[in-house]
Formats: C-alpha cells, sequence, structure tokens
C-alpha cells in the first residue's frame, strides 16, 4: 500500500509540476501589471515602474524564461511563492485565504453528499413513482443552470425574505460583521452569513450524487445476488440495503473524491457572489490585477488538491469494495 | 455508458436494404427519436432559437449599436418589444446577438472538442504501450488544470492576447479543456472493442485496419459521439454563460447570454426584464438540448426498450 502511494505521488508531483509550470508561462506572457501602474497618480514613469518591480522580483524587461528561473528558485531554495505587484508576500496570505475557503465548503461538502445519496437511493427504491419523478427531474433542472446564476437567485430570494420581514435575517455577502462581541452574538452573526452560501450551495449541489446513486443502485437491484437474497427470505428493503447498496456505494465513492476539486472550481462562483474573500475569489481578483504569482500559486493549489482527491478516490474504493487490492 | 456492443451496426447498411426485413439502422435511430415526444419539442426549440438567432434582427428596425435617446431603459413597449437596457439599446437586437454568439460558441466547442476526442482516444487505443502512456499522461495533467484559471488569465491578460476578440479566446480556452473525458471514454471503449471477436476475425482475414476502423469501430463508438455532442453544446453554453456572468469570459463590447445576464444583476429590480428575458432565453436553449439529449440517448441505445408510445406500459418499466 504505501509502494503503490509512494508512486502514485511522485507521478502526480511531476504532473503538479508541469501544470504550474505551464500556468506560470502563460500568466507571465500574457498578464503585464505595468500598465496598471500607469493608472496611478501622479503617473510614475516606465523606469519608475520597471525599477520598483524589479525590487519585487516581476522584472517586466527579463525574458518569461529568466523569470520562471528566479521565481522557481525561490521556492525550491526558501519556499517563496513570490510577491504581488503592491508588495505584498503570496506565502504570507494563502494559510487565511484558503482557511476561509475551507470553512465556506465543508459544512455543504457534508450535506450534500449525505442528502444527495439518500436522495438517491430513495428514488432508486420508488423507480417511475412520482417522488422518484419529482426528485429526479429536479436534479436534471439543476443540470442545465449554471452555478453563478443559481446562487444569484438563491441571493435574490435571501433579499426579499428580508425585505418582507423587515429586518435583516440572512446576510447575502461577506464573511462576518465587522465589530461585533464575542460569544452569543458573534455566533448568531456567524451563522447568518453562513446560512445563505451553504444552503444555494447545497441544493444546487445533491443533482450529481442523486443521479448517479440512483443508476448505479437500480443497475443492481435486479442482479442475481440480490434476487438470490430474496429468495432466501429478506425483504425488498433489506436485500436492497444489506447486497445492493454496497456495491452501488462503490463508483459513487469514487466520485466524491473526485469532487472535491469540482467543489474547489464550483468555489470560485461561490465565493465571487457571495463576496467571501477566499481562495477562489483572490484568484481572480489576482487575475483583474495582473498578478503573475498569485495566480499561479493558486493554479498549484487546485492541482494539488486535485491530486489530493484522486488518491482519496483510490482509498475509498478499497474500503467499500473488498475485492480490489492495491499494489 | 449504455451503448457497448451494438448488433445493428453490424449489419451491412447496404444488404439491408435488399432484405426488407431488416430496417436501416439510421431509420431504426431516426423512428426512435420522434416517438418520444419530448426530444422532438427539444429540437423544435432548439431551430427556433437557431432561426431567431440568425433572421430575428428582422424583427426589429433597431440594431444592437444604436441608442434611442427617447427610450432610455424603459420596460416593454411598441416601439421596444423587449424594452430597452440602461444606455437605450433595443433589448431584442442584443438577445439576438448574444443568442447567436452563445449557440456559435456551443456548436464549435462541441463539435470539435468531440473531434478531438475520438481522434486522441483512438490513436491512445491503437497504439498502446509507450504512446498510450504518454498521452495519458498529458490527458491527465490536463485534467489537473484549473481550467477557470485559464479562462481568466487568457480572457484578462494584456499581453498579445488582446488582439483577438474574446469570443474566439473562449472558445479556444473551453476547447482546449472540454475534450479529456470523453477522450478516456473513447479509449477505453475502443480498447475493448480491438479484444472482440469480430474484429479479431476481420484482421485474420485480412481485412485492411483502415476498414476495420470505419466499419467495426466508428459505428459502435459513433453513438457515444453523437451523444457527447449535444452535451458539449450544453456544457460550453452554461460555461460561457457561467464564466461571462462573474466578469471572465466574454468582453464588451461582444455580447452574449452570460454577458447580458451578468449586466443585468446590478440593477434587478429597477430593470427587471434586462434580467429575466436573456435568462428566459439561455433556459429554453440549455433546457431544449437537455431535452434532445435524453430522446438521442434512448435512440441509439440498442439495449433500451423506452420507444415512446408504441409499447406497452409495462414494457416501459424495464428502462435502463
Amino acid at each position: 500500500m504505501l509502494k503503490y502511494l509512494t508512486k502514485r505521488s511522485g507521478i502526480y508531483l511531476i504532473m503538479i509540476f508541469l501544470t504550474t509550470s505551464a500556468g506560470y508561462f502563460l500568466a507571465v506572457s500574457t498578464l503585464k501589471p505595468a500598465v496598471l501602474e500607469q493608472e496611478k497618480i501622479p503617473r510614475p514613469t516606465p523606469e519608475q515602474v520597471a525599477a520598483s518591480f524589479r525590487g519585487l522580483g516581476l522584472d517586466p524587461d527579463a525574458t518569461p524564461w529568466e523569470r520562471y528561473i528566479g521565481w522557481l528558485g525561490g521556492i525550491i531554495t526558501r519556499w517563496d511563492w513570490g510577491r504581488s505587484p503592491n508588495g505584498a508576500f503570496v506565502n504570507a496570505e494563502f494559510a487565511d485565504r484558503v482557511l476561509v475557503s475551507t470553512r465556506l465548503f465543508i459544512a455543504s461538502i457534508i450535506l450534500t453528499l449525505i442528502i444527495g445519496v439518500a436522495l438517491g437511493v430513495y428514488s432508486a427504491a420508488r423507480q417511475y413513482k412520482y417522488q422518484d419523478r419529482v426528485i429526479t427531474s429536479y436534479s436534471y433542472l439543476v443540470h442545465i443552470l449554471p452555478a453563478p446564476i443559481a446562487y444569484f437567485l438563491v441571493q435574490l430570494g435571501a433579499i426579499s425574505v428580508n425585505e418582507t420581514v423587515g429586518q435583516r435575517i440572512f446576510f447575502v455577502t461577506g464573511i462576518s460583521t465587522p465589530g461585533i462581541e464575542p460569544g452569543w452574538p458573534a455566533f448568531v452573526d456567524l451563522v447568518a452569513h453562513y446560512a445563505v452560501p451553504t444552503f444555494a450551495m447545497t441544493i444546487f449541489g445533491w443533482a450529481g450524487y442523486q443521479i448517479a446513486q440512483r443508476q448505479y443502485l437500480l443497475d443492481n437491484v435486479n442482479a442475481d445476488f440480490v434476487r438470490t437474497a430474496r429468495a432466501k427470505g429478506l425483504t425488498r428493503n433489506q436485500a436492497i440495503r444489506r447486497h445492493a447498496l454496497r456495491v452501488s456505494f462503490i463508483p459513487v465513492a469514487q466520485s466524491i473524491a473526485f469532487t472535491i476539486p469540482a467543489i474547489f472550481t464550483g468555489g470560485f462562483f461561490a465565493e465571487a457572489i457571495f463576496a467571501w474573500p477566499g481562495i477562489g475569489l483572490w484568484s481572480i481578483q489576482s487575475i483583474g490585477l495582473q498578478d503573475v504569482n498569485v495566480a499561479t500559486a493558486t493554479l498549484a493549489y487546485g492541482s494539488v488538491i486535485f491530486a489530493i482527491g484522486a488518491i482519496l478516490a483510490d482509498f475509498a474504493t478499497t474500503l467499500v469494495d473488498p475485492r480490489v487490492r492495491v499494489q | 455508458m449504455t451503448n457497448i456492443i451494438d448488433p445493428i451496426a453490424e449489419i451491412d447498411e447496404s444488404r439491408a436494404a435488399d432484405q426488407d426485413v431488416v430496417i436501416g439502422k439510421s431509420r431504426i435511430i431516426f423512428r426512435r427519436f420522434m416517438r418520444n415526444r419530448t426530444a422532438v419539442a427539444g429540437l423544435f426549440i432548439f431551430l427556433a432559437l437557431f432561426l431567431f438567432s440568425l433572421f430575428g434582427g428582422f424583427l426589429t428596425p433597431w440594431d444592437k449599436d444604436t441608442i434611442d435617446p427617447l427610450n432610455i431603459g424603459m420596460g416593454p413597449s411598441p416601439d421596444h418589444f423587449l424594452g430597452t437596457s440602461q444606455a437605450g439599446i433595443d433589448l431584442m437586437a442584443l438577445i439576438v446577438e448574444g443568442t447567436r454568439i452563445s449557440i456559435f460558441i456551443g456548436l464549435i466547442v462541441g463539435g470539435v472538442s468531440v473531434l478531438i476526442s475520438a481522434v486522441y482516444g483512438c490513436t491512445m487505443a491503437f497504439f498502446g504501450g509507450k504512446v498510450d502512456a504518454v498521452m495519458l499522461f498529458i490527458l491527465e495533467a490536463l485534467i489537473m488544470m484549473p481550467a477557470i484559471l485559464v479562462v481568466a488569465v487568457a480572457t484578462s491578460g494584456g499581453g498579445g492576447l488582446k488582439n483577438l476578440p474574446s469570443w474566439l479566446l473562449l472558445i479556444i480556452v473551453l476547447l482546449f479543456f472540454s475534450w479529456m473525458g470523453t477522450a478516456r471514454l473513447v479509449r477505453s471503449l475502443s480498447m475493448s472493442l480491438m479484444q472482440r471477436d469480430y474484429v479479431k476475425a476481420a484482421k485474420y482475414m485480412g481485412v485492411p485496419s483502415r476498414k476495420i476502423v470505419w466499419r467495426h469501430l466508428v459505428p459502435n463508438i459513433g453513438s457515444l459521439l453523437v451523444l457527447d455532442f449535444t452535451r458539449g453544446i450544453t456544457g460550453a453554453v452554461l460555461a460561457e454563460v457561467a464564466f461571462s456572468f462573474i466578469g471572465i469570459g466574454i468582453k464588451l463590447p461582444d455580447v452574449s447570454l452570460g454577458v447580458l445576464i451578468g449586466q443585468a444583476t446590478g440593477q434587478v429590480s429597477s430593470f427587471p426584464w434586462m434580467f429575466w428575458v436573456p435568462l428566459t432565453v439561455m433556459f429554453l436553449l440549455t433546457g431544449s438540448l437537455a431535452m434532445m439529449n435524453d430522446g438521442l440517448r434512448d435512440a441509439f441505445d440498442p439495449s433500451s426498450s423506452s420507444i415512446g408510445r408504441a409499447k406497452t406500459k409495462t414494457a416501459k418499466k424495464t428502462i435502463k
């Protein structure tokens, strides 16, 4: 197991290195922070801009290859991911941003999974009855609705609830109210900020799990081993729970690990709409500010998350499926 | 995927014409598709939208660059059927233009990415060994990259990419990141097909590889590719809307449905028509594609017993 893990991690490390390098070259050749400096008042001369950027390791006159070598050297020798055009260190902000994103997503990841799988089993057991039709058509409807628009509609709904009640129950943007006292008021404030994004991400997130779980369970419900179980005297529900469910959960378990990076991507939209200063919003803003180093660091983070998800997927399969032995 | 083996595909179409008992494959597929009412409705909605995006400009005397100074930010009226924007531009003209760009992006990305994935996947399966390993490595590395960041970098960069129009840039980037899933499916599918007895038999009989591919592989993968084409269109339209909505992707002066929806979000309460009309058009577009997709899947799936109303209710219960 350990050997397999090391080999797999090695391959992923090479891949992360390649994607990050490709991303760096793309960013370095398209993002030009000097253009934005021209809009400052008083307007700096091109020499001043070049001098200040050179101090930050963002020399606009250097070739992409020279900058790449300098940037890579900094990471390897000092674990320094470089600086922004305004002088901030990427390393300093990174951990906070990751924490904000994780806090935002963790609840909805768990809720989405539980609700999605439960609804999938429920609808498969009642195939083509009206419950199944309602649940499954809802899932297909969610599929044709782009995530940011869905979140925006939830936001509109929350605002109209606030207006109807006449006071602000839900906060539709932001992470917390500045200057709130600790203790009970801080907790209420926290819940009020979490409620809308978590709700939005959950109700538009479970569709994939529901469809997959329903499909795989239906594939297994009529299998021979389930029929044998029924013939031996188990009720339909017992046979589904003890025999069909476990087998049908294997592909779902695999897809769970792969949705971790997908949620990271969906997180861009959630963070942009609900204005949570997490890693997704940071990366989009940094690209708007022509910030090469932040853009590359977030891209590397996305690749790392994907690699972790893929390795977890292998683990999940061995956990659920006794027939698979990893070597 | 449900369509691993396709027995109908093995029947040579020319021979099928002589024996009138056997119906040609394409006719069976067409009939099955036409029996599915939802799918046919989806097809009609899509065609209507397509025609609207091409010829809708004739429905209104205004175009997307002309400002009507007498009607700025007005609701629907006899002069402007769908109202005007905050800048006084006719919304109908904007929607026609936006729908055209969105459908165009969808068709190009859906079509070309299917082609790329078919060629890439088949090449991997054919050569196997080292070529397969290297190509698979590239494929997985591409899956790993967060596409949204690359879209953002490419469309907001100030470098040499600035000269290209934003819709073309978006098409290129979407194409780059849309073919990997299908390519992997095509690879595993054609690998298993290469092991089948009828392919082996053809090989031993001395049938040239090109003919084997054309006669045995293409019909079997074909249904997957057709399905993936419609799915690819939906995916590209949704991606365009999502990216443009949060401000990356298509940029003004180009209009698309995503740009129109995204622009309107700031003033939904004061200019509701600017938000809800493009949103409805987007729903019609993606919804009609989803409806068609369901029908196509049933039509192409040889094991499907879902053939619409011609069968009794009990037969329907065994779908999937």
